[in-house]
């Protein structure tokens, strides 16, 4: 009898998840909820935040190529002055 | 599009040297299910706004600590969650009992707009056993049904292995059955 009560057979145990999957169901929260919970914690709104990352990575990318170009400026300059200062 | 443009690590790393914006982009992903545990653990609205936005702060203040040691963001982010909502049920506890009977329901996701209006006696019924139910087990019903987890993803944010959580959860069916049974809930299969 205790065995019984301790063994749940296939039937029950579909029939029970088939009970909690129509309970336990994902819920949408309020839109005024997610406005607020925003706000709260001072985010903006995500496609503000995916412009301000793109621009982030543009300035980056702005930065490396500004970097690059002196570098290169720099060694040519001197090269120039190493050579000039050889031909003197 | 977060999915395709964003890797989490590379957001994650940002959102450890103090990048507002990166975090951001986690509170967009994690948002949604973080509420649905918090709405489901304290079957209030207005508790589960409050709840969620404190997750999301305790996480921003302490995401310097996170390191993925196996464990990842999501279980980080799920045991804040269950320790906040730990404390709001001990506090609760002191205080006035809130009627199961007042629980707002919201609509679920893909349910007709006229399901969403009236949820039956029999779910109401239900979701008040599975309030009754023991913490752990309340926690592994909500990630299992609501947010769709494996047993294995369960066991990650509940620290338990995913025999444990298998386990947990035969054990749960088997209490859940007897009192449905004690309330006279019909298990048939519509």
């Amino acid at each position: 009898m205790n065995k019984l009560k301790t063994k749940l057979s296939d039937d029950q145990i579909d029939a029970l998840e088939a009970h909690l999957a129509g309970t336990l169901k994902p819920v949408t929260p309020p839109m005024e909820i997610v406005q607020r919970l925003r706000s709260r914690i001072h985010f903006p709104e995500r496609q503000v935040i995916v412009l301000r990352l793109k621009d982030w990575q543009r300035m980056l990318l702005v930065f490396g190529g500004v970097m690059s170009g002196m570098l290169v400026m720099i060694t040519v300059a001197r090269a120039f002055f190493y050579l000039m200062r050889r031909h003197m | 599009m977060l999915d395709k443009e964003f890797n989490e690590e590379d957001v994650l790393m940002r959102a450890a040297q103090g990048d507002r914006d990166a975090f951001g982009l986690l509170y967009e992903r994690y948002l949604d299910r973080i509420f649905n545990y918090v709405y489901y653990r304290t079957g209030n609205l207005h508790d589960a706004e409050d709840l969620t936005a404190r997750v999301f702060q305790r996480a921003m203040n302490h995401i310097k600590n996170y390191t993925d040691r196996g464990v990842p963001f999501s279980a980080w982010l799920y045991r804040i969650a269950h320790n906040l909502v730990a404390n709001w049920h001990r506090d609760r506890s002191r205080r006035q009992e809130i009627p199961i009977n007042d629980v707002p329901i919201l609509p679920s996701k893909g349910d007709h707009p006229e399901r969403n209006l009236v949820r039956s006696q029999e779910e109401s019924t239900l979701l008040k056993l599975i309030r009754r139910l023991p913490p752990e087990r309340q926690n592994l019903l909500i990630l299992k049904f609501v947010e769709n987890m494996s047993n294995a993803e369960i066991g990650k944010i509940m620290g338990r292995s995913e025999g444990a959580v298998k386990s947990l959860y035969h054990r749960t069916l088997l209490s859940l059955r007897d009192q449905i049974g004690d309330q006279h809930i019909s298990l048939d299969n519509e």
